[in-house]
């Protein structure tokens, strides 16, 4: 009955682990023939697979685990989606309902340690509610801000047999979806916009979720306004356009940072504006006397900055009603923009290499020569993801993929698995240090398995580095428990996987390669042994305010 | 009442996960719960819960709004400032056999006999409190405390 309900929503691939909690589900499985399961290697790698597949296609991904450990595996997972607003159904097997509370084998009480990382949740425990909580389900996770639901069914209530009725009827009274723009602040928002002297528009994920990219890039041209974008909200707006600010916040871009700082309206469109854009929050944007604040969650207005206008609604929708109300703006905006292209010119992004160590940007510079914008990008957590972040020109929405809420290690690999899987038709590169690597690396396996197109490109600096350069600079240079010299070899480890592999010290080493990355038909995998040494810049002390960025050491540009 | 304090009535959908889903919300965002208490509405498978919730450091309509997003609730009425009544029940047992003194200021007598009298009162928090004091010259022996429950004014 499972099953085809998920079948009736759509559902076509599943990741998933089977246990003693949900056997009824899978011993039905191979009669479910559209219905393609991916074996795992670990819960948490399922709840990531499902996540990168969301995040690349847009549909739900959809997991499965048993109850106890299988489905607390699943919480970090289900954390990462839920901080990135990723639609993803978690079906998890529980305990014979008479069991449950008795504290049986392989129980856990998975709907309160799941709570505070799903958008909703829920427990079946009679099989007459599962069609309308299945169908309920998907609706919540997809619709409105997008998030996971985890769907707890006891294991006898998968058992019962029962005539498999189609729900279509949706009643949530407690479940609002923000459905119109009030127009009144739309207008508001179009003349704040207009009569700005140095106006700067934030877009987030909110705007790639509701696809107004095209919208945003329409309002930034008629009004004349830069816009930027947070880590999640890459690719909203292009890092080539001549109004790109590229990306905002603590490690964002100088010339970015200084608009942020000088602007005097900011509107900020699909966006948390946490502490990771704001750094610190008394000393954000403090020149700004009109903050728009565009979020389909009404809960994120004033949560950190109080909005002056506030826009409760999709981000497509809400920029398409502030469009026909904005008129040319009054004042030219050459003064502005030509400032911050003196800005662009004074901070550049830079970085060292002239050390005789590889450096990490040299590896995603020529990745993203070959690239361009025709693959899709999965990075990690710390440096590896702020490098693919700041030194690739993503052009198009759906490009970086990335967990930046959340800030899960780990989510790499299996997200661009599931991202490969979404999207086959795309190259799927995997930027990862080797930290965060081997916290999934066992779903390898499933790459090689699958066969799938995905290269991974270890930046491997033998260190936290992130953790590494956050010591040196902001904790009194004690490196502490941040050293990992004992790793495997990597191109033993890959080997052992079953996929090919080559470790790269050097820089004329990078596009050979590369190449052979590129040529050999499945998964691949490069150790580039970078600089032990290379920090991310810019970046902000923590604590400090976003003018107080530090860049990258100037004699080494 | 310090500032910090909110007064919610929320309309929620009975089940299961409902209070934990609340509670959970709360603790989370960093508020405390001054009180609670819950009964069912008019509507079937709804309660009425009245909170009285500190919003420690987030911003006051932060609480309202967090509550909102639970699928579970279906209507927050921030009550903070509003003309409200505001009424708590207190059920008490104290030594004493007779205790006209209580009976003056409001209280009904549930049950008395040579071991003791068990009264009930019920008004504004203010006055439940004072009636509390009143009680412990009448040798206390057990007192029992609802939270308020609260509504507009009709006018």
């Amino acid at each position: 009955m499972v099953l085809q309900a998920l079948e009736r929503e759509g559902v076509e691939l599943i990741f998933g682990y089977p246990g003693g909690a949900n056997l009824p589900i899978y011993q039905r499985l191979p009669n479910h023939p559209k219905l393609k399961h991916i074996l795992v290697r670990h819960e948490q790698g399922a709840a990531h697979m499902a996540d990168g597949y969301a995040r690349a296609c847009g549909k739900p991904g959809v997991v499965f685990a048993t109850s106890g450990p299988g489905a607390l595996n699943l919480v970090t997972g289900l954390c990462t989606a839920y901080m990135d607003s990723v639609p993803m159904i978690a079906i998890t097997g529980q305990v014979n309902s008479t069991q449950v509370g008795r504290d049986a084998f392989q129980e856990s009480d998975v709907i309160g340690a799941t709570s505070s990382v799903t958008k909703h949740s829920y427990l079946v425990t009679k099989i007459d509610q599962l069609p309308r909580v299945i169908h309920e389900a998907f609706h919540i996770a997809t619709t409105g801000r997008p998030g996971p639901v985890l769907i707890d069914i006891c294991k006898d209530v998968q058992q019962a047999e029962a005539e498999s009725v189609p729900h279509e009827r949706l009643e949530i009274p407690g479940y609002k979806l923000n459905g119109h723009v009030d127009l009144d602040r739309a207008k508001e928002a179009a003349i704040a916009l207009a009569t700005a002297e140095r106006p700067v528009v934030l877009a987030g994920h909110g705007v790639l979720l509701s696809h107004a990219e095209e919208a945003l890039r329409e309002l930034a041209e008629r009004a004349a306004v830069p816009v930027g974008t947070t880590l999640l909200g890459i690719g909203a707006f292009p890092v080539n356009h001549p109004l790109s600010l590229h990306m905002t916040g603590f490690m964002g871009t100088g010339w970015n940072l200084k608009a942020v700082q000088n602007a005097d309206v900011l509107m900020m469109v699909g966006m948390r504006v946490d502490d990771r854009v704001t750094a610190k929050l008394a000393d954000f944007a403090p020149q700004v006397r009109t903050f728009i604040h565009i979020d389909i969650d009404g809960s994120e207005m004033g949560k950190n900055v109080r909005p002056q206008i506030e826009l409760v609604a999709d981000a497509k929708q809400a920029i398409n009603a502030i469009l026909p109300h904005l008129p040319e703006p009054e004042k030219g905006r050459g003064t502005w923009l030509a400032q911050i292209d003196a800005w662009r010119e004074e901070h550049p992004l830079r970085y060292t290499h002239s050390n005789g160590h590889l450096q990490p940007q040299d590896v995603l510079i020529d990745m993203y020569k070959r690239c361009r914008n025709e693959a899709i990008v999965v990075a990690d957590v710390g440096q590896n993801q702020i490098w693919a972040a700041l030194w690739w020109n993503y052009d198009r929405p759906g490009l970086f993929l990335n967990s930046g809420g959340s800030g899960t290690m780990g989510f790499a690999l299996p997200a661009a698995i599931g991202a490969k899987f979404a999207r086959p038709e795309l190259p799927v590169w995997c930027v990862a240090g080797e930290g965060g690597f081997v916290m999934t690396a066992q779903e390898l396996s499933v790459a090689v398995e699958h066969q799938l197109d995905v290269k991974i490109v270890l930046l491997n600096n033998f260190s936290l580095g992130m953790v590494r350069q956050f010591q040196d600079d902001f904790y009194g240079g004690v490196r502490s428990q941040v050293d990992l010299t004992h790793m495997p070899d990597f191109v033993k480890l890959a080997e052992a996987y079953g996929l090919p592999a080559r470790r790269v010290e050097k820089f004329s080493e990078i596009a050979p390669a590369m190449d052979a990355a590129e040529r050999i038909k499945g998964p691949f995998l490069i150790d580039f042994r970078i600089d032990p040494e290379a920090n991310v810049y810019p970046i902000v002390p923590l604590g400090k305010s976003l003018n107080d960025f530090w860049e990258a050491p100037e004699s080494n540009a | 009442m310090p500032d910090r304090i909110r007064v919610l009535s929320v309309l929620v959908e009975d089940g299961p996960n409902t209070l934990s889903k609340v509670s959970g919300v709360i603790r989370r965002r960093g508020f405390h719960v001054r009180s609670i208490s819950v009964g069912p509405s008019q509507e079937p498978g709804r309660s009425r819960l009245t909170l009285q919730v500190d919003h420690g450091h987030a911003e006051a309509d932060q609480v309202r709004k967090q509550l909102e997003r639970l699928v579970e609730v279906v209507e927050v009425e921030d009550l903070t400032g509003h003309e409200v009544h505001s009424r708590e029940l207190v059920v008490a047992k104290v030594s004493a056999s007779e205790v006209p003194s209580l009976v003056e200021r409001g209280a009904r007598v549930l049950d008395s006999g040579p071991s003791g009298t068990t009264v009930e009162f019920a008004g504004e928090g203010k006055d439940v409190g004072d009636f509390v004091d009143e009680l412990l010259r009448h040798g206390i022996v057990d007192v029992a405390r609802s939270g308020p429950v609260v509504m507009r004014r009709t006018a």
